[in-house]
């Protein structure tokens, strides 16, 4: 599971750098490029091991493929609505 | 310009992520993507003869256990190849595949051993089926028992689905195969019979081997089969002969050699039935293979009938796929027309694929590129409809 896992990470940056030039990503993050890389390879490790669990090893790959591009997809309007919450609750009032 | 080429090269990789999108969810979600995914990872190990590494990493890793029961025609032995992980949530049972194979110990052929692992890293449980009447290089339809005891412990094997169990006869192993899937105690729940070289109908099967020629498509075409089915023809009918015809006809016809000719004083040994089939097996008297024929004995006319599958073919339910490679050196190519033909006439759903690229049961090594790619398609296709039922 090891030698799988790596590969999902793999498919998951790779994904992200897809999603970069997709211009999927917003501004979300700091550094925000690198972000989707982070958040592609570690959506594609969780799709893979949710894969093996529903399906079997064998379609955890492909399982791992569409639950990240799902997720570079979907992910980052959320993940901004976050942020974008988290800095105007920290933010001092006047 | 510059603007142009980011929007291309922007649209590109959503049309990738698109693909990609689509892609996976094909070949994970749908059961037809699922069976496409195990094809595609099990045709190389098929075509190669080993397991390919993605299919030892991406696949579950496999157990081996060899397992003795009992049925009313003596000891079945089942060595049994399964996945040690738990079945996943979907589609929830496991495939089971029973794999009866031909005559002689088979258990450790190298493709075979290949063939029950490489399903089993797909999630699939093989049983390989074999008795000690095979082991004698004897067929009988008394041994679709052991094929019936094993289906019926696979039904309530930890992990399989009951109504995904499929039956894959390997050349002799047909006749155990075909009675037992047409054995009314299983019948309506085999999920499918797949019959890889196997034969027809044994009294025709001694005709061709008496002309050393087949007939394929309105042409007559030289054939030569090697000594094992002699061998196994000698073994099959050896209850019905004497001590005297017995001793001589394995000596005409001995196990993986061809034998030397009998002397005139010998065969003057022989009794009819005995130097009818001597001449058949020997094909030196092509020309009266269907006078040979006749005077058998009525008890081996019966018995050639009672070994093959023609004599239960309306009795099987489950679907038929026929696999049959076009010059097997063991059983003509033409057993599995007349199979085909059989089937077509009483409507049997049935699917026939001729190959090229094996020899008998055993896939040819060193195989040209373009030859891999025409049959490779045709293996895949074949996998494809035995892999759907377990996705």
């Amino acid at each position: 599971m090891l030698m799988l896992s790596l590969f999902w990470l793999l498919v998951g940056l790779l994904i992200g750098i897809l999603a970069n030039a997709a211009k999927l990503r917003s501004a979300w993050v700091r550094g925000g490029s690198v972000g989707m890389l982070g958040l592609g390879a570690l959506v594609a490790l969780l799709g893979g091991w949710l894969g093996t669990l529903l399906l079997g090893t064998l379609f955890a790959t492909a399982t791992a493929i569409w639950i990240t591009v799902l997720g570079v997809a979907l992910l980052p309007w959320p993940l901004t609505w976050c942020n974008a919450w988290l800095r105007s609750r920290s933010s001092p009032t006047p | 310009m510059y603007q142009q080429n980011l929007k291309m090269g922007q649209r590109a990789a959503q049309a990738v992520l698109a693909l990609l999108l689509g892609a996976g969810c094909f070949l994970s979600l749908l059961p037809w993507g699922r069976a496409l995914t195990r094809s595609a990872f099990l045709l190389p190990a098929l075509i190669s003869a080993s397991e390919p590494a993605p299919l030892v990493v991406a696949g579950d890793p496999v157990r081996f256990r060899r397992v003795t029961i009992s049925s009313t025609n003596g000891p079945v032995f089942l060595d049994i190849y399964e996945p040690t992980t738990p079945p996943p949530l979907i589609p929830g049972g496991r495939e089971a595949i029973i794999d009866v194979v031909g005559v002689g110990d088979n258990r450790h052929v190298p493709q075979l051993v290949n063939l029950s692992r490489s399903f089993a890293h797909e999630g699939i449980v093989v049983v390989n089926v074999s008795t000690p009447t095979l082991f004698q290089y004897k067929v009988s339809a008394r041994d679709g028992e052991a094929v019936v005891q094993a289906f019926e412990l696979l039904e309530r094997w930890p992990g399989v689905d009951p109504h995904r169990i499929g039956i894959i006869a390997f050349s002799a192993g047909v006749t155990p195969a075909c009675v037992g899937a047409a054995d009314p105690r299983i019948r309506d729940r085999v999920a499918f019979l797949a019959v890889f070289g196997g034969y027809f109908d044994a009294t025709s099967l001694l005709g061709t081997i008496g002309r050393r020629a087949q007939v394929i498509d309105g042409h007559t075409q030289p054939w030569q089969p090697d000594s094992t089915p002699l061998y196994a023809l000698v073994s099959t009918v050896s209850s019905l002969l004497s001590p005297t015809d017995n001793k001589l006809l394995r000596k005409a016809f001995p196990v993986n050699k061809i034998g030397p000719p009998l002397t005139a004083q010998q065969q003057a040994q022989l009794s009819p039935d005995a130097t009818a089939i001597y001449h058949l097996l020997k094909g030196d008297e092509p020309g009266n293979v269907d006078r040979n024929l006749t005077v058998l004995s009525p008890q081996m006319k019966a018995l050639l009938i009672q070994v093959s599958p023609v004599s239960v073919i309306d009795q099987i339910r489950a679907p038929i796929q026929l696999l049959h490679d076009r010059n097997d050196p063991s059983i003509p190519f033409t057993q599995s027309q007349k199979f085909a033909a059989a089937l077509a006439r009483i409507h049997h759903p049935y699917d026939f694929a001729a190959y090229s690229i094996f020899s008998h049961v055993e896939i040819q090594s060193n195989l040209g590129l373009e030859k891999l790619l025409s049959e490779g398609t045709k293996l895949f296709q074949a996998l494809y409809r035995i892999l759907l039922v377990g996705s």
